[in-house]
């Protein structure tokens, strides 16, 4: 048989996958393109002019940056744990911790409304013990409280992007730097965290891109109520004073946002890589 | 003393193993290692010094300050690892001078420090290379400077040559003992390798199932073993069960030996424990001389200045070593060559 394939033959199997960029993203980024510059740019300027864009714009800005460091927090503390585990043991916890990520921002919602909403499990438990249900109640529909929504699924993200670099990582350094007399604290600081530092700022701009795209958890939980970029994005393209050249130029911001995150992180990454 | 283990224990939680009324005293500028099959507890005893770990009994003393209460940062004692722990996003004199960093000192007298120190172990001008750029001997340099920059009160090594080839390790040996003389330093030193202990050690401790069964120079190790398992770990070895049949002769597998028995009555066990290189090869037709034996050769090692020799005889087998060149089929053991040892327990021989 011949093992060399024809050109031919190569381009008939590219094919479906090249329908399918084209389809789904060539021609919907194209129009989302023309469509944001349709108007010779009028689409930005109004978009300029309006205080809501920019409200959203700060509180992507707020939520994109402080979710993210939240789960990077937790989620370091959760892989430090993970990598003195055994094998098995390791493993098992890492499938319970990644199963929030099959899950759609949606059901995330709904259970946290179940859990912390105004008539929530959590929130009824504290009324018993004496806290304002209403009060209680309402920390899941703030922005704080959408951070928190959001940390659920990003810390699974965060555990499996950093638990390579921190298992990888020679623990005999943090006592060779303890026996020449750096405190614990100080071992880690020196020498654990420059090593560990491309994986956490892979894992910072991975999760920031997502919590600066999501918004079916935002929407779920607050409704338009809190003000981020993909709700204002919702708002254009829903019913009422629908603009879709500014919803264009809105995503398009949105887009270039998530955009440079990665490639700051990319930048970032391969810097260390290439030799220092 | 300078470093002294005073009656220390300590039990690995959950078993049995541990290390058990440990009592040592290395003095400055002295160098003490520590041999022992894995799992013996060599490497225990170092990381009670080092203070990764505590012991359940006993005192740990560091020029005489009793060090129990003390985290390792706080010891004051140098430690080089087996893989040598250097850190790999510092350079080389960075790494040297990371204890003078921890202790406040300014960039620019570090630099110069470390210049001092990289000179002190043979890397001049190196400082701003980076770890995974050197060979594994170089790694090995820095990270005794790095170790002994801070003037510690002890050096502790743990296995550090065994992440070298054969040939470098000789060196390193030396270069090791030359760096620990000049800095007249306590050290400790835990090795798997005994020939590394021998020619590296005022002073060798023997470590079996976690307890201390001989400590002695090089030489009182080899010449005189207290028992067979170090007569088995130290240097090769004959080691054959025996009974004393009357003064001067004792009964093994391989036929009985004129030999001294001082110390032993007759009907006593023992074990028979001759060095290869005392057993002298004879010639076919020469007299017979005291302990004669023959036998065919099932080994014939060529190291160069000498050769192995495994001599089968009814029996058992007999190890020699040799200068001899020509065919070996007889030999005979001088009966000062022949020590007894308690019990006839021979089965640590090794090859």
């Amino acid at each position: 048989m011949n093992s060399r394939v024809s050109n031919r033959m190569l381009a008939a199997f590219a094919t479906p996958g090249a329908a399918l960029i084209g389809l789904f993203f060539l021609l919907p980024v194209g129009a989302v393109l023309s469509g944001a510059f349709a108007e010779d740019g009028g689409a930005f300027a109004r978009l300029a002019a309006d205080p809501v864009f920019w409200n959203g714009l700060r509180g992507t800005l707020i939520l994109g940056t402080a979710a993210p460091l939240f789960s990077l927090v937790v989620g370091v503390g959760v892989a430090l744990a993970l990598a003195r585990f055994k094998p098995g043991l390791r493993t098992a916890t890492l499938i319970a911790i990644s199963l929030p990520l099959t899950f759609s921002g949606l059901i995330v919602a709904y259970g946290f409304i179940l859990l912390l909403g105004r008539a929530g499990f959590v929130t009824l438990l504290l009324a018993k013990a004496g806290f304002d249900p209403s009060v209680v109640g309402a920390f899941i529909y703030s922005p704080l409280g959408l951070g928190l929504a959001y940390s659920y699924y990003l810390i699974p993200r965060v555990v499996l992007i950093v638990l390579p670099a921190i298992g990888n990582f020679d623990r005999a350094q943090l006592s060779a730097a303890r026996s020449l007399g750096a405190g614990r604290f100080g071992a880690f600081i020196d020498v654990m965290l420059p090593q560990i530092m491309p994986s956490l700022v892979a894992a910072f701009c991975l999760t920031a891109a997502v919590a600066i795209g999501a918004y079916g958890t935002a929407l779920a939980l607050v409704g338009t109520q809190v003000n981020i970029l993909p709700l204002v994005l919702y708002s254009k393209i829903s019913e009422t004073g629908s603009d879709f050249p500014a919803a264009a130029a809105a995503s398009l911001v949105l887009v270039a946002i998530c955009v440079a995150v990665i490639a700051v992180g990319e930048a970032f990454g391969s810097r260390r890589r290439s030799g220092r | 003393m300078s470093l002294t283990y005073d009656n220390v224990s300590f039990i690995y939680p959950g078993s049995t193993a541990g290390v058990f009324d440990i009592a040592l005293d290395i003095a400055r500028g002295e160098l003490v290692a520590v041999i022992g099959a894995s799992g013996s507890g060599k490497s225990t005893i170092l990381k009670l010094l080092a203070g990764f770990m505590q012991p359940d009994a006993g005192r740990i003393l560091v020029e005489g300050q009793d060090v129990g209460p003390l985290a390792p940062e706080d010891r004051r004692l140098g430690v080089v690892f087996q893989n040598y722990a250097l850190f790999p996003h510092m350079r080389l004199w960075e790494n040297i001078t990371y204890p003078l960093k921890v202790r406040g000192i300014r960039r620019a007298e570090r630099r110069a420090r470390a210049q001092e120190m990289l000179a002190r172990v043979g890397m001049e001008g190196r400082g701003d290379d980076w770890p995974t750029a050197i060979s594994g001997g170089q790694q090995q340099r820095v990270a005794l400077a790095r170790a002994l920059i801070f003037e510690p009160r002890g050096l502790l090594l743990d296995e550090p040559l065994s992440a070298l080839d054969a040939g470098l390790r000789t060196s390193m040996r030396d270069e090791i003992r030359r760096v620990q003389r000049a800095a007249g330093i306590a050290t400790l030193l835990v090795t798997h390798d005994q020939e590394e202990a021998l020619s590296i050690a005022d002073r060798i401790v023997v470590m079996h199932d976690g307890r201390i069964i001989q400590t002695g120079t090089p030489q009182e190790l080899y010449e005189t073993p207290v028992n067979a398992q170090v007569a088995a770990f130290v240097g090769q070895s004959n080691l054959w069960p025996g009974t004393v049949e009357q003064t001067g002769r004792v009964r093994t597998p391989i036929g009985t030996l004129a030999c001294p028995t001082e110390g032993y009555a007759p009907g006593a066990a023992v074990t028979v424990l001759v060095r290869p290189e005392r057993i002298l090869p004879a010639e076919p037709e020469q007299p017979p001389r005291v302990n004669d034996f023959r036998g065919t050769v099932v080994a014939d090692r060529y190291l160069g200045p000498v050769r192995r020799i495994d001599l089968s005889v009814d029996g058992g087998l007999i190890r020699l070593e040799t200068h001899a060149r020509g065919a070996v089929g007889r030999v005979s053991i001088p009966a000062e060559a022949v020590r007894l040892l308690p019990g006839a327990d021979a089965a640590g021989t090794r090859s």
